[in-house]
Formats: C-alpha cells, structure tokens, sequence
C-alpha cells in the first residue's frame, strides 16, 4: 500500500509540472499532499451502497422485568445500520455484507432519559440493544473511512415496539390503536426496517478503488420471507400480514413492485391528463367562437 | 444415357437380377443404398475397376438429371368467390365486394386495412401557444389554417403546399411550411409530459427534425445540377478524373518518401511526417500497454497511474468497464456538462433525502391527487434510482395535469363571462329604445338580465363574471 501511494503521488506530481492548464495546476497547489494520496475525483460518477436501518423489539416476559434494574421497561429492542441483503439463512433483517470497508462509525443518539445517550459503535455490528417502555426519534450518524473525504450522514428513524397496526384508508394520521402487551407478546418480535442507499458523488479514486473492492450481495430477486411492514399506505404491501410473524426481508421484487405501482400511477395521470387537454381544446374554440360573436 | 442396368452389371460383375426385365430396379438400388457417390470427375468405367464394394452407378443413372417439374395443373381448382367486404379503415359505410378464394375465413376482415395508418396530428391550446408558439412571421389563425391543412392531407406535404391558400398571408414556400410545423412539434413533445422512456422520445424528436435553411440549400443545390449544360458536364467530370489522378499521385509521392526516408535513417529517426495510419496504430498499442500495466499494478484501469502517463482523458477508459461491473459495484455514470464542472461537490448523502419533491405552491394538491392513487410521494418503499426517477417523472406529470385543470377553469370562468356578455348585449339591443340613459340604473338592470340569461353558473363565478362583465358591455351598448 506504501509503495503505491508513493508511486501514485510522484506521478502525480508529474502530472502538475507537465500540465499547462492553470485550472488543473491550481488544483494541484492547493492540496497536492492530499490529491497525492486519494488521488482524484472521478468526474461524471456515481456510486452507492444498500443499506438498511430500523429496529426489532420483543416484549419482555414477567420474570426478565424483574431482573432488570428498571421494572417498567416492556420491551428489548435492538437499533441497527446493515447491508440491505440478508445473510443466507440468518434469521436477521439485512447485514449480510460487513461495511467497515467504508464506514468507520455509526452513532446512535438515544432519548436523553437513557444512561449514555450518544453511543458510538467503532466495529460491526452496527446496533444498539437497550430496554425501555417508550417508542422515539432516534438519530443515526454514519461516519465514513477518511479515505471517502465526505461529512457524516445523518438520518432519523422512530423506534417502533407496539405491532403494526394496519392503517384506516382515509385516516391515514390515526392508525388504529395497538393491542395490549399481553396479545402484543403473542405476535412476536416487531420490525421496522427502511432500505436506502447511501450514493457517493464523483468520490476520489482510492475511495472508488475500496468500494469495488467490496461489492455489495444483491438483493434476493424472489421473496421468501416477510414483507416488510412500510408507512406508505399501499394496500398490496401491508395486506396479508406484512411486518408480523417472522423476519422480513427487501427484495428486487418488491422494487420492481413499487416501479410498476409508480408506472400505474402515471399511466392514471397520463390518461386524465390526454382527457382534461381534450376539454381545454373544446373550451378553447368555445371561447374563441363566443369571442368572434361577440365582437361581429 | 443410353445404358441399360445389365451393361452395368456386367460392368460391376454383379449377380443377375433375381427377376429379369428392363425394370429391375429395387434390387440394383439396394447395394447402392450402403455405397457412397460416385465422386465428380471420374469416368463410369474407372470407377467400376476400382472395387466391387465401389457404389452402384445405377443409383445415379436412374436419378432424374433435370429438374422435377412443380406440379401446378394437377390439384383441383380454387374455387373464388365474389364476396362483399367491410374495410375497417373506412369510416364511412361504403361496402365494397371483391374476389377472395372460397377457402378463406369469412370474418378475417380486409387485410389491407392495417395500411390506413393515421398520422398522429398535434394539437396546441391557447394557452400553448401564447407561452410556445409564437412566431412574427405566423398568425395564430394562419397557424392554425395550416395544422388543419396538414391534418386534412395528412401530412402529404406537396399536396398540403398545392392547397395552401391562405386570405391575406403571405406566399409561404414548402419549406416554409414545413419549418413551422415541425417547429411546433418539437415544441410540443419537448415541452408536455412524456410517458415513455427517453429514447423513444429522442426518436420522435428525430422525426420532426427539419432544418429549413439545409432544405433550401439542398433544393438550389439540386436545381443548379438539374440546369447544367453538356459542355459543364464533362468539364466537371474531367476535372473530377484528374483530381483522382493527383491524389493517386500524392500517395505514391509519400510512400515512396517515407519508405526513402525509413531505409537511410531508420525507424527510431522520428519521421517528421509519418502516414497517419500508423501514427494512430503505434500510440493505440502504447495506449494499451499502459492500461495493461495499470492493470497489473492497481487493478482498475483508471489508476491515477494511467492518467498521469499521458493525455488520454480517463473518459476513455470508462468504456472498458462494462455495464455489468457497473451494476455490480452499483456505480452509475453521468454525462459531463461543462456547468457540472464548476459546480462544488455533492456530499454522500441517503438516496430517499433526495427524493423528487413537487414545488411548494402545488405540493397540496399533488399529494392529494397522489394519495387518491395511492401514492406518497415522500416516501419510497425502496428509493433506489430507477424508482426515484420513476417518481420525479410522475410528479411531473401530476403538476401538468394540475395545470391543464386551472386552465380549464379558467376558461370556463371566460366562457361564462362571454355567454353572460352576448346575453346582454342581445337582451340590450331588444330594449336599447327604451333603455334609460342613466348610468348607475342601467347597471342594475343589466346585472339582473345576466343572471337570468346565465342560470347554470356558480355562486363565485358569477360574481366575477358580472363585474368583469357588465362594465365593457355596457358601454358597447351605448356605443351602438
């Protein structure tokens, strides 16, 4: 690794001496050290990486509250920032991919109440395990390798302990109300999971070089698990007890699922669109007919 | 030809047919179905001495040389019919008869029917015009004279150019013609929401491409080689002969230079003025050498190391990659401009904190027309690019469709204010006798008809309407 920097940095500096172009060799003053070890940007380029980010929770039985040091938590929930793509045959949302290789850190700033609420996770996996007896915001800072020279990202996701509860058409605001512990514990753990990309922009060679270095698992084409319960008031992807009972899992389907539904809305618009258009051109020569009228 | 089957035999020393006669064919063909060909070019009588397990030349002199003649006359006569028939590309209700073979399905319609392509004509509202289509040199009425020209004769442009005769507008030429009408188009499908893809909007716009003053410029061009006299004819070919001749002999003359030039002082001398070909060839084969060896060293082609040994730009080693790298290691390439340049980097960022978001003013009416579909536009179940740019494409099109309805709006609030003006006007002419010429009085009275002429209004629009309304009319009525 030495040995290439090194070279890389010689002929870069080659490159600053021998090119004419004042742009480039402005460049070239102002951080050459820097431009030596990352190389450069490469321009009319974009990469990203699938990520997944939410949490499971579990409702807590009688005797583990006990021994806990704070009876009134109900619920053990554990936050996570994953690879989109579950490992075979692992019973967990995502994280089939290690992604060290370009993230450094992730914190996880928990509600104030709570002991420590900043929590830097330096090595995978990714995720915060806590008790508690309250649903919040938490926020989620990824820090990249210093290799990516990008800022953190910050991102927010509402930890979610009470079972999904399928949304009243209409009344999107106010979803029913969640059914008591007792049943909440016989539907089993709870998911919320949201898949993202993370896009680079034009990154700096040896950052594009670690990054392919690392593809990432693609997503599985066909579902075999869950659905993934999902805030967007879909009638097809909630139905049939999407998010309860077993580990969901995001799929190239489901994103060809929701390209088509995108597609069928179009098509919708499009043709009330062709529709409307029609009547503004009648209304149209209406008007110009009255218009003519009036002024003979 | 004239060989009979027991010449042959003898020939090939076979045993006698088991049942003599001139047609004893099955059994001479059956040793000639295991035998090969005879090969082409050896004489029947050397091939016989060449060996008893040698083929039966009989296979091959019983085969018919010529060609079998297509059996036409013998199979029964088709029987044709004079049937009436509908033309689907009709859309008046002439009926026709015509031949068709007896065979042939009643139902099966008229297969030329699917010839009578209709030519998709556009059409433009006002409201597209006044912000698009302007043009000095174009009334909207003569505009609108020649889209229903074109509509009429489909297209046909010389046909459309024969007819034009528009009162009181100027000559216009085919090109002229022309050039509006496909200006407009261009207008037209760059500016309305588009439901395909890309591609095959570029392809339409490909179509409608039409470069007026190239047009004219090829027809002169055309005109002047149509009016050339003999004499100019061969004075061109002449001088085109010897032209050739000059170039044949300026290659000759370097060739033969460069090879002088390479034999006294070698390769390694840099000749000054190389045969482009192999200028190209040699930096080509440098050029990849370098990538291989940048390969080697840091496997991706695009090493800083690459770049730095030349001036090949690393846009040009981008097509190396290929697609299916790039869909592995999730990378997307977009078009340089010379603004994206300039322009300061993006941070990382997560896909769905960029997603596609309609502007502030409409957003309301967006989202309500998206939820009636059942969409959200600020969420995404999975925000991957295709799905974002899916979504900014339907955003867009919800905004037109929004837009479309406020014109519609509009103009039914100017339909209503003219209905309500003509109702006036015919109301006052009735009683312009007896009308009183005091101002304020025959606003009332004016504002009371309108109503009533106009009854199917609504609360608003009829307020507006007789405020916009009742003052210019009333005036014109006095005028009168």
């Amino acid at each position: 690794m030495p040995a290439e920097l090194a070279t890389s940095r010689r002929s870069l500096n080659g490159k600053c001496r021998g090119h004419p172009r004042a742009a480039l060799s402005a460049n070239c003053l102002e951080s050459s050290g820097e431009m030596a070890e990352r190389g450069q940007r490469v321009r009319g380029l974009l990469i990203h990486r699938p990520i997944v980010y939410g949490n499971t929770a579990i409702v807590l039985t009688p005797i583990e509250r006990e021994s806990l040091s704070t009876p009134d938590h109900t619920h053990r929930w554990t936050v996570a920032v994953r690879s989109a793509a579950s490992p075979p045959g692992a019973d967990m949302v995502g994280g089939g991919d290690d992604l060290t290789y370009f993230i450094k850190r992730v914190t996880f700033k928990l509600h104030d109440t709570y002991t420590n609420p900043t929590r830097h996770i330096d090595k995978p996996p990714f995720e915060v395990s806590e008790t508690g007896w309250g649903e919040f915001d938490i926020q989620i800072r990824i820090q990249f390798i210093p290799e990516a020279v990008e800022k953190p990202v910050v991102f927010y996701h509402h930890l979610k302990l009470h079972p999904w509860t399928p949304h009243v058409l209409g009344a999107p605001s106010a979803p029913l109300p969640p059914p008591p512990l007792e049943e909440a514990a016989r539907m089993g753990p709870v998911h919320s999971w949201q898949y993202d990309e993370i896009v680079f922009h034009e990154p700096y060679q040896a950052f594009l070089d670690i990054l392919t270095d690392h593809p990432p698992t693609p997503l599985p084409k066909a579902r075999n698990r869950v659905v993934p319960f999902h805030v967007v008031p879909e009638p097809g992807l909630n139905a049939g007890g999407a998010g309860t009972g077993g580990v969901p899992e995001f799929t190239t389907t489901m994103e060809k699922e929701e390209y088509d539904r995108l597609e069928n809305a179009k098509k919708q618009i499009l043709a009330e669109q062709e529709h409307w258009k029609k009547l503004l051109l009648e209304k149209e020569k209406e008007f110009q007919k009255l218009q003519k009228q009036i002024d003979a | 030809m004239a060989v009979s089957a027991s010449d042959i035999r003898s020939a090939l020393s076979l045993p006698g047919p088991s049942n003599p006669g001139p047609t004893s064919q099955p059994p001479v063909k059956k040793p000639a179905g295991t035998s090969t060909k005879k090969p082409e070019g050896i004489s029947r009588e050397l091939f016989a001495l060449i060996g008893p397990s040698a083929p039966s030349l009989a296979a091959q002199l019983a085969k018919p040389r010529l060609k079998q003649k297509p059996n036409l006359g013998t199979t029964t006569n088709t029987k044709w019919e004079w049937r009436p028939f509908k033309n689907e590309a009709r859309s008046d209700s002439l009926q026709l008869c015509h031949w068709v073979k007896q065979s042939s399905d009643i139902d099966d319609g008229y297969s030329f029917a699917k010839y009578n392509v209709d030519t998709i004509i556009y059409t433009y509202t006002l409201d597209e015009y006044t912000e698009l289509l302007q043009d000095d040199n174009w009334t909207k009425e003569e505009t609108d004279y020649l889209f229903a020209l074109v509509k009429e004769y489909e297209t046909r442009w010389y046909v459309v150019h024969d007819r034009y005769e528009y009162p009181g507008g100027s000559a216009r030429s085919l090109e002229d013609i022309k050039d509006r009408y496909y200006s407009i188009c261009r207008k037209l499908v760059r500016k309305r929401p588009w439901s395909g893809d890309e591609t095959t909007k570029s392809q339409l716009l490909v179509t409608f491409e039409f470069d007026k003053d190239k047009e004219t410029m090829r027809k002169k061009y055309l005109e002047s080689l149509d009016e050339r006299t003999q004499e100019e004819i061969a004075e061109e070919e002449a001088l085109f002969i010897e032209l050739k001749r000059l170039e044949q002999n300026e290659r000759r003359f370097k060739k033969d230079r460069d090879d002088l030039l390479r034999t006294l002082l070698g390769i390694s001398s840099g000749l000054p003025d190389v045969i482009p070909d192999e200028d190209n060839l040699s930096s080509l084969s440098i050029d990849t050498k370098k990538k291989k060896k940048g390969l080697a060293e840091v496997e991706t082609p695009t090493s800083p190391n690459v770049i730095s040994l030349g001036p090949p730009i690393p846009k040009r080693a981008q097509p190396v990659k290929s697609a299916a790298h790039d869909s592995q290691h999730c990378i997307t390439r977009v078009e340089l401009s010379a603004s994206s340049a300039n322009k300061s980097h993006t941070a990382a960022h997560l896909r769905s904190y960029k997603l596609p978001a309609p502007k502030a003013a409409i957003a309301p009416k967006v989202n309500q027309t998206l939820i009636e579909l059942n969409i959200t536009y600020a969420r995404l179940v999975m925000p991957t690019r295709e799905n974002s740019l899916q979504l900014e494409s339907l955003i867009e099109t919800t905004t037109s469709l929004l837009e479309t309805k406020r014109l519609v709006d509009k103009l039914d609030q100017d339909i209503k204010v003219a209905k309500q003006r003509m109702g006036i006007r015919q109301s006052g002419e009735a009683d312009e006798a007896s009308m009183d010429v005091d101002d304020t009085h025959g606003e009332d009275a004016e504002g009371g008809r309108s109503q009533s002429v106009v009854s199917t209004k609504s609360g608003r629009g009829r307020n507006k309407a007789g405020v916009h309304a009742v003052y210019p009319v009333h005036s014109m009525t006095f005028h009168h």
